[in-house]
């Protein structure tokens, strides 16, 4: 790791522990908990990364099986020939999300939500990690994207949504009854001057105090780029026609699209 | 590209502001999809900026390590300034902590900071705010504070809590310092109340909170308009004439917590100053404000010695002593006890130093009668031919057997300078230290006399503000007649923090009217080496306040003999011992 104090310092190697032996035998820096030295090397780290690449190499699968099992997902219509094949790559967008469940108290969780880009669906599985190597690919070798990144963004906190409303929601029930207990309070001292601007002053902040929130912010991207095993097709029928189809298939999602 | 974000705060600058991409309720929860963090990301997009892979991972895992830090229970606080605070010899106090943690995780960040005089209230606050910046539940911070206090409450965020808070100068800092520290004076008068106004604060914090007892001020009306999510108030006396000024403060906190006035008069008044079902209003009130008291808690003061020096004045000194002193007399007999401040300020320099004397004389022949002004300038003259100096000669000696630094305080700004000049021409190192310096330089100074001078002549209005608890030695060159100011005197070393005993040196003039004041001071109240918190409240209480020293003076004029003030004075006493027990038993007090 580069000491994170200018990009000509040499790189070199930070250990810090909070254990007196062990900085004795490793020669790591001893830190008490809390560490500001710690501290700020992590808060440096975090302005970091902000946006990254990945892709899965094409060669990590075994082409010869893809087409095999291509090739079969004909065979109900008759005997299929492959005419053309290219290696091309579908976009994801891998996004580390921080979510806060801020009622009376705040709990924070983190979430990695990956979202199919040419599908704007949210995938049910992570990208598995050994795969993915550092860096993009040839742009040409990219489909286009179908969903902006907001949109990503958007479909992945609904996603996270959805999920949390699944949980349970006693810490949001907890903070809407205090809110409604301290509202009802608020209603007594304006003696029912619930008009008045001032009141919905008053109103406002309690509202931005107690009211149960779920705030989902991204804290770093990465557009990652899977194999799609694409095929020209042609396809005779019993009776001898023939037809030309297209074949896509997602190694990652296990799924074969046929045109 | 930005078109698209919702401002919530309009009043802040768009840089810092939380924005909101979406907003949806599900269930019982508002989801809120902010902008922030991807804005970055699009901003990393356009301008072509990828990081590495390598970059990517391990920030992902510092979110990690940083949430993981961020789900503790307790404060994380104290893990953070751990370092700090062993650097700078901070060591907080278990009250102080029990406290930040009652207003974050009982109170929801709304409380009355209301512990006794010198217990900490500054680093409570300091505490909460550290707490909440790094829980990363506020940004926009705004503290309101007196203007002498403003540097104090800066260097103590910075020194003890690493907050670089700014310090608001120009209509522009409203706006862009996310900590700001402000006068509240200033915050009241426009534009700056009209821009206050349009801004959403995390936190707010208002010290010496009692200014805003009276809801019909301008100030009252100022913090009641700022828009805020967590509120602190500070003060040793949320209530002092009236449980009104009790339930105007907590309705700025939290309206509606005592209901309305007119309920909360048939719930808890039986008077203005005593409460109905107090067992019930202090139950309510608990949710609130905290008081920590300080014979509750685990503090200990250090002791306070008093050293009293008489000093017996020279012949020549003795006979002015007692010219200016039937000058003065006469003068109150012929002008009467209307307006007597000319008269107090002239007896108390005459046992300060004539320098003082003379200067105060001098501004007083224009309103003099022919009798008067010959009388006033042969003492003039004899005034300016004393070249004794008996106080400043003790001064001097006393000072000798010293090994550390000493402050010394004077009334007066000519006593001070002739103070000075007496010690540097003496051989020692002096700074002065009055109302004449600025902010900057009075913190300059604080820092030159911790760093390297021995002696710190200040007047009185140099006492309020600063703290000096790395000294322990105090010299009261001249005695103020009111036990408030000598308690503001002392408590700028005796307070928390101060590791030794305080010694303070008292220099009396035999057979002056000093003699009398410190028998009043030390012998009958015993103000010296007892703290009384509650000092202010007492003389409210009694109506002396600032009255007190007509109310000497008044004795001196009406009489003659030693045995005749004398007595006068064990009777103030024991108003003053009567209103302390009062006050103690006091209803509120039982309250609070």
């Amino acid at each position: 790791m580069k000491e994170l104090d200018g990009w000509r310092t040499q790189a070199r190697l930070l250990q810090f522990t909070w254990d007196r032996d062990l900085a004795a035998a490793y020669g790591a820096e001893l830190i008490s908990p809390g560490s500001y030295r710690l501290a700020s090397i992590l808060r440096l780290i975090r302005q970091q990364g902000i946006l990254s690449r990945a892709h899965i190499p094409h060669h990590f699968f075994h082409e010869p099986s893809i087409r095999k099992k291509v090739l079969a997902a004909f065979g109900t219509e008759g005997r299929a020939y492959v005419l053309t094949s290219s290696a091309r790559y579908g976009q994801y967008l891998q996004l580390e999300i921080s979510v806060e469940a801020r009622g009376l108290q705040k709990k924070e969780s983190l979430h990695t939500v990956i979202v199919n880009l040419s599908s704007g669906q949210v995938l049910k599985f992570a990208l598995p990690p050994h795969l993915l190597q550092a860096g993009g690919v040839e742009p040409e070798l990219i489909n286009k994207r179908k969903c902006s990144l907001k949109q990503a963004y958007l479909r992945a906190a609904e996603h996270l949504s959805r999920e949390f409303a699944g949980e349970d929601q006693s810490w949001a029930q907890k903070a809407r009854e205090k809110m409604a207990l301290e509202e009802e309070k608020l209603q007594a001292f304006f003696q029912g001057k619930t008009s008045s601007p001032e009141f919905a002053a008053k109103q406002e902040e309690l509202r931005r105090r107690l009211q149960p929130v779920l705030a989902i912010n991204a804290l770093r991207a990465a557009l990652v780029y899977a194999p799609l095993f694409h095929y020209r097709l042609v396809v005779v029928s019993a009776g001898g026609r023939e037809r030309t189809k297209t074949a896509t298939y997602d190694p990652i999602a296990n799924l074969c699209a046929l045109d | 590209m930005l078109t698209f974000f919702r401002q919530v705060s309009p009043g802040w600058s768009r840089k810092e502001s939380d924005t909101i991409l979406q907003e949806l309720s599900y269930g019982q929860f508002t989801v809120q999809v902010l902008a922030d963090g991807f804005r970055q990301v699009m901003a990393h997009l356009r301008a072509g900026k990828f990081d590495t892979w390598g970059w990517y991972q391990l920030a992902r895992r510092a979110d990690e390590l940083a949430a993981v830090q961020n789900q503790a229970p307790g404060l994380l606080a104290l893990e953070h300034l751990k370092e700090r605070w062993q650097q700078a010899g901070v060591i907080p106090y278990e009250h102080q902590i029990k406290t930040a943690e009652r207003v974050i995780h009982s109170m929801h960040g709304q409380a009355i900071l209301a512990d006794e005089v010198g217990l900490g209230k500054t680093v409570e606050a300091g505490l909460i705010l550290k707490e909440y910046l790094l829980r990363g539940l506020v940004k926009k911070v705004l503290i309101l504070t007196p203007a002498n206090l403003i540097w104090q409450w800066y260097q103590e965020l910075y020194e003890k809590f690493g907050i670089a808070a700014g310090i608001q100068r120009t209509r522009w800092d409203w706006e862009y310092a996310n900590v700001l520290i402000a006068s509240i004076d200033t915050a009241k008068r426009e534009p700056h109340a009209y821009i206050i106004a349009g801004i959403v604060y995390d936190l707010l914090i208002v010290d010496e909170a009692h200014k805003l007892k009276n809801s019909s001020t301008a100030s009252y009306r100022l913090v009641n308009s700022i828009q805020k999510k967590y509120c602190l108030m500070l003060t040793a006396t949320p209530v002092q004439n009236d449980l009104k000024e009790l339930y105007n403060l907590i309705g700025l906190i939290k309206p509606g917590q005592l209901g309305s006035y007119q309920t909360f008069k048939k719930r808890f008044m039986a008077a203005k100053r005593t409460p109905k079902n107090p067992a019930e209003l202090r139950r309510i009130l608990d949710q609130v404000m905290i008081r920590n008291r300080r014979e509750e808690g685990e503090i200990r003061f250090t002791e306070r010695i008093v050293h009293p020096l008489i000093v017996t004045l020279g012949p020549k000194e003795q006979e002015i002593y007692k010219r200016v002193t039937e000058f003065i007399k006469a003068r109150g007999r012929r002008t009467g006890l209307g307006n007597m401040l000319p008269l107090i300020t002239l007896q108390r320099e005459v046992c300060s130093t004539f320098l003082a004397t003379a200067l105060t004389l001098e501004k007083m022949l224009v309103g003099l009668s022919q009798d008067e002004l010959a009388e006033a300038a042969a003492l003039l003259k004899d005034l300016a031919e004393v070249k004794q100096n008996s106080k400043c000669d003790a001064l001097e000696r006393l000072v000798a057997q010293f090994r550390d630094k000493a402050i010394i305080f004077t009334e007066y700004k000519a006593s001070q300078e002739y103070i000075r000049y007496r010690l540097e021409k003496a051989g020692y190192r002096t700074l002065a230290f009055d109302g004449s310096l600025s902010r900057g330089q009075k913190q300059y100074v604080r820092h030159l006399f911790q760093k390297d001078a021995q002696f710190l002549v200040s007047t009185e209005s140099g006492g309020e503000g600063l703290n000096f608890q790395f000294c322990n030695l105090v010299v009261n060159f001249d005695l103020p007649w009111n036990p408030m100011r000598l308690e503001q005197r002392i408590g700028r070393v005796h307070r928390l923090g101060q590791t030794r005993d305080v010694h303070i040196y008292n220099l009396i003039t035999k057979g002056t009217v000093e003699e009398h004041i410190m028998y009043l001071l030390h012998q009958k109240i015993n103000m010296f080496e007892s703290i009384i918190g509650e000092l202010d409240a007492i003389l409210l209480h009694l109506n002396l306040g600032s009255s007190f020293e007509s109310e000497i003076m008044k004795i001196f004029l009406e009489h003659e003999e030693t045995e005749q003030i004398r007595r006068q004075l064990d009777q103030l006493a024991r108003r003053i011992l009567q209103g302390r027990a009062a006050v103690k038993a006091s209803s509120w007090e039982g309250l609070l």
